[in-house]
């Protein structure tokens, strides 16, 4: 049959099972792998996407559900190669371990800051209480999603350094490099002789 | 020690940046042009015999390629836990599907189709006829029905025992016992199991795993199929969690078979249900202790009998159970020791590797008695370890090993104070339906291998043309940082910024030999090989330095990815000069590779306080409060560190109080995915306070010391000890679920 939707702000025709799972289309289809199944019964939330900005168990929804209804996936979070806040707050804050039940978290905090910009704690705890981690404790997660809705706490880690940055960091002094270079050259030059000869 | 520029600071995983934007490929996400997907039959019932395989309905469906079983696969045995082919102690009682099925769960057919789906549906026309034998669902029957045999040779696969010391009488000497048993738990890795592989023509394969040893996995592999070492490539992928459960080869080998047989790539992604049932859990286990004190609180004497349930195959029980007897020495100071432990074969899922490698499980028997002994004794649980705990230095009594710089006594201490614990443990735990207790619980664990198998690693690291790194090197993330860690080494011994190190994982064509993430040894030993790459290339890239700057190597020293001449600020040259000058000269790549030996095997030790609120109304329990101290030597990379204990205590708290694989009368795992398997979620969990004791002093990279499994180990007992003291109680069968608590509390009287 066929399915129109629209995901990540693009819209979509294609020709599915009817009994597709959302999950399977936009994996398999859409080659959008962002979506994980860590269970395939809704308890990790690991699939989670937003179908008209909620929470959603893409494992537990047909793909034709979804017809005419708006899905963004963790993919289509971050707007032109430039992050989400959530994301970013993710990175600061060493939210991300193994990673797998990243995207669902991602998701399920989004669609909790677009019902309730500044949650408590105990708000974003239950928010996320249908994601399960079993590598962070939830804590950084927590404080990730926190920050995100501008209540700082002291960001965890030091963020991954400006490849551009980082190359420019050390320069030779001009002085020494231009002695180096003299050495350079003059200890190629007796090869070139040792050759000729 | 030099003041550290990297070591200590807080780095995101390596691979941040893709896993908040979905892109990065794991394992499950993974595909080649022309895949096809397998799909497991697995044996419904828990000890039986195949009569007859029909998969005539299954091989009529068009997407199915062939189905493989019992009747027409080859009967080689193998063993998943190997990882080198000269280790002792492996049973080969594994096949790649069984006609003498042991457990509901054992494989018996696999069913190849072009799609996913189509394997599904296959795999559940697959009809298998099977003859009952009587199942041996629990230790006491597997050893008590000697007229049947799970494998041959008897139920009871191993026994091993340990004595050391000698006992002492003292009059009046206090005696006390207790017996305690942990169950069988899941990982409950995020990721399910799964493999790719792809036979070639030539008779080589590739196999893409998302395991904790590439090079294990192809020993496995390779004796399996029978296929020279060279022509089996095992690659890793990034992978969604494992805590031990993907460091045994149960799906590996027969992905390979299938994909060799077929000569296309296979895929098999096992769904939650198979990875309860049909991988591995952690062994229930059963542990009797009886010591003898002095009346002052002295141990005198330890005596200790384990029995492990092995599940349906031996796999790395047996050595499970012998780690279990290296425990308690590792903590206490104990004049006579003496263990038996015993790994014992039933009809139940195959047990194996979990996070911890038995110590989690002897801390639950060790901690609860520690708190029995000091109540008997009238003492206080803290007061009653401080008497017993070892010193920096000591040797273990059961391993003559070193302990190195072990400082328990200091976590013990610290702990207590900055949890306040006097204070909170003298508090009264209330009288209504709430009750409210704190307990403490020490562990002890070790760093690598050494000591009872060889413990190397290998690594090569060259520094490229512009002046940033390459590390070639068999790690294996299994997500909780591997990768940054070493990045974080090698830059702290080049003096440059861990971002312009490239560190891969394991690919057994490319990257050098090493075992992979297993026994606490990355840090302590890989992360020792990757120091002293690093100082090998250092020292090359100063002699590259002292030649282009006519100084003497002496008067040189790195620092911000440069070298400079030292007491002259002005004098520096920066490493991509020295990259581009030295290699146009004689010098065409500064690079080098070491083989690291370890010769050391210090214990990492943590030490855990938790408070519990009770409902004595409905038997619930909620850690209210958590504080983790940890004897680490040197966080390398802090935030991770600090990470890996938040993470470790949610998994510990639930297998105190909540996560069981439970069989029933006939064998069948009642769980069947977290619908009914509860690991702790946000709203549960406690904030997790995590206190670091670090020190110089031990053979790891700037004085690190494991973490990862360590950081496990007291959970348990800890909540376990709060909620006896919360209820008075001597609970010691785990998990203390509602229906567990309320027995204990039933015919007391509880005020609203």
């Amino acid at each position: 049959m066929r399915l129109q939707l629209t995901v990540n702000g693009t819209p979509r025709g294609l020709e599915i099972d009817p009994t597709a799972r959302l999950i399977d289309v936009l994996r398999d289809e859409l080659q959008l792998t962002g979506a994980k199944e860590g269970c395939g019964e809704g308890e990790c939330g690991a699939c989670t996407v937003l179908v008209d900005g909620k929470a959603v168990a893409s494992c537990l929804m047909l793909a034709v559900q979804a017809r005419g209804r708006e899905v963004v996936t963790v993919e289509g979070l971050a707007v032109e190669g430039e992050l989400d806040t959530l994301q970013q707050k993710f990175v600061e804050y060493g939210a991300v371990q193994c990673g797998f039940c990243t995207p669902g978290m991602l998701m399920s905090a989004k669609a909790l800051l677009l019902q309730n910009p500044t949650p408590s704690e105990r708000d974003i705890r239950v928010a996320l209480a249908g994601n399960l981690c079993r590598c962070t404790g939830y804590s950084a997660i927590v404080a990730a999603v926190k920050a995100a809705s501008g209540q700082e706490a002291a960001p965890l880690m030091e963020l991954p350094a400006d490849p551009g940055e980082l190359a420019t960091e050390a320069t030779s002094d001009p002085e020494t490099l231009e002695a180096a270079r003299e050495v350079a050259r003059r200890a190629a030059e007796p090869r070139r002789d040792e050759e000729v000869e | 020690m030099h003041e550290l520029r990297y070591v200590g600071g807080s780095y995101p995983v390596h691979d941040v940046a893709q896993k908040v934007t979905g892109e990065l490929v794991y394992g499950s996400d993974f595909t080649l042009p022309g895949m096809l997907h397998a799909k497991l039959v697995l044996s419904p019932i828990a000890h039986g015999l195949v009569k007859r395989v029909d998969a005539s309905r299954a091989e009529a469906l068009p997407e199915v390629v062939r189905v493989f079983s019992c009747v027409d696969s080859p009967m080689t045995t193998f063993c998943r836990a190997r990882i080198h082919p000269g280790q002792d102690l492996v049973a080969h009682d594994e096949t790649l599907f069984s006609e003498h099925v042991r457990f509901v769960g054992d494989r018996v057919a696999a069913v190849v189709a072009t799609t996913r789906a189509a394997a599904v549906a296959a795999a559940a026309l697959v009809e298998v006829e099977y003859e009952e034998l009587p199942a041996l669902l629990t230790v006491e029957q597997a050893l008590s029905r000697r007229d049947v045999a799970i494998h041959p040779g008897g139920n009871l696969v191993y026994e091993y025992e340990v004595e050391k010391g000698a006992a002492r009488a003292v009059e009046g000497a206090v005696v006390v016992e207790s017996v305690t048993s942990t169950p069988r738990v899941h990982h409950a890795a995020l990721e399910p199991h799964v493999c790719i592989a792809q036979g070639h023509g030539g008779g080589g394969m590739t196999v893409w795993t998302t395991s904790q040893g590439s090079y294990a996995a192809r020993t496995v592999i390779a004796e399996l199929l029978g296929l020279e070492y060279h022509r089996v490539r095992v690659v890793k992928l990034p992978m969604g969690g494992s805590f031990g459960g993907k460091t045994e080869y149960i799906v590996e080998p027969v992905v390979a078979f299938l994909a060799r047989e077929l000569r296309r790539p296979v895929k098999l992604l096992l769904d939650r249900e198979e990875c309860i049932r049909a991988t591995m859990v952690r062994p229930a286990t059963c542990t009797g202790i009886t010591t003898t004190c002095t009346r002052d609180g002295r141990l005198l004497d330890f005596e200790a009998v384990s029995t492990l349930d092995a599940g349906a195959y031996a796999s790395s029980t047996p050595d499970y159970g012998i780690h279990m007897t290296k425990k308690v020495t590792k903590a206490y100071r104990v004049p006579h020791y003496r263990h038996l432990s015993r790994t014992v074969l039933t009809n139940t899922p195959v047990a194996g590797a979990a996070r911890g490698w038995g110590a989690p499980e002897m801390a639950v028997a060790v901690e609860t008695h520690m708190d029995r002994v000091a109540s008997a004794l009238r003492l206080d649980p803290v007061e009653f370890r401080l008497k017993n705990l070892v010193e920096p230095s000591d040797i273990d009594l059961v391993t003559g090993l070193s302990l190195g710089e072990a400082r328990v006594r200091e976590c013990l201490r610290r702990g207590a104070d900055a949890f306040d614990w006097t204070t909170r443990r003298a508090r009264p735990v209330g009288r209504g339906r709430y009750r409210r207790g704190v307990g403490v619980a020490v562990g002890a664990h070790k760093n690598g291998m050494y000591g009872a198998f060889p413990e190397a690693s290998n690594m090569a690291l060259k520094m490229n043309e512009d002046g940033t790194f390459e590390l070639s090197a068999s790690l294996h993330d299994p997500g909780c940082g591997v990768i940054t860690v070493m990045k974080v080494i090698v830059g702290e011994v080049l003096g440059v910024h861990p971002d312009l190190i490239a560190a891969g994982e394991a690919d057994t064509a490319v990257t050098p030999f090493d075992y992979g993430t297993y026994g606490s040894r990355v840090t302590y030993v890989v992360g020792a090989c990757a120091e002293r790459v690093a100082r090998e290339v250092r020292a090359r890239l100063l002699e590259a330095a002292a030649d282009l700057l006519r100084e003497p190597v002496e008067r040189l020293h790195v620092r911000d990815g440069a070298v400079w001449v030292k007491d002259d600020h002005e004098r520096s040259i920066a490493y991509r000069d020295i990259a581009v000058l030295s290699g146009m000269r004689h010098v065409p790549s500064i690079s080098a590779a070491v083989t690291y030996f370890a010769t050391s095997n210090p214990a990492s030790y943590s030490v855990q306080f938790a408070e519990v609120e009770v409902d004595c109304a409905t038997g619930l329990t909620a850690v209210t409060d958590f504080l983790a101290v940890g004897d680490v030597g040197r966080a390398v990379n802090r935030g991770m560190c600090e990470a890996q204990f938040r993470g470790a205590v949610q998994m510990g708290i639930g297998y105190a109080l909540c996560e069981q694989v439970v069989v029933d009368e006939a064998g069948r795992s009642g769980v069947a995915g977290f619908k009914n398997y509860h690991i702790v979620n946000a709203p549960d969990m406690p904030e997790v306070q995590v206190l670091l004791v670090e020190h110089e002093g031990d053979d790891g990279p700037f004085g690190a010391k494991s973490v990862g499994e360590i950081a496990t180990v007291p959970t348990a007992p800890a909540v376990v000890n709060a909620v006896n003291h919360a209820l008075a109680t001597q609970l010691s069968e785990l998990p203390l679920t509602p229906e567990r608590i309320l027995a204990a509390l039933r015919g007391r009287e509880v005020s609203a």
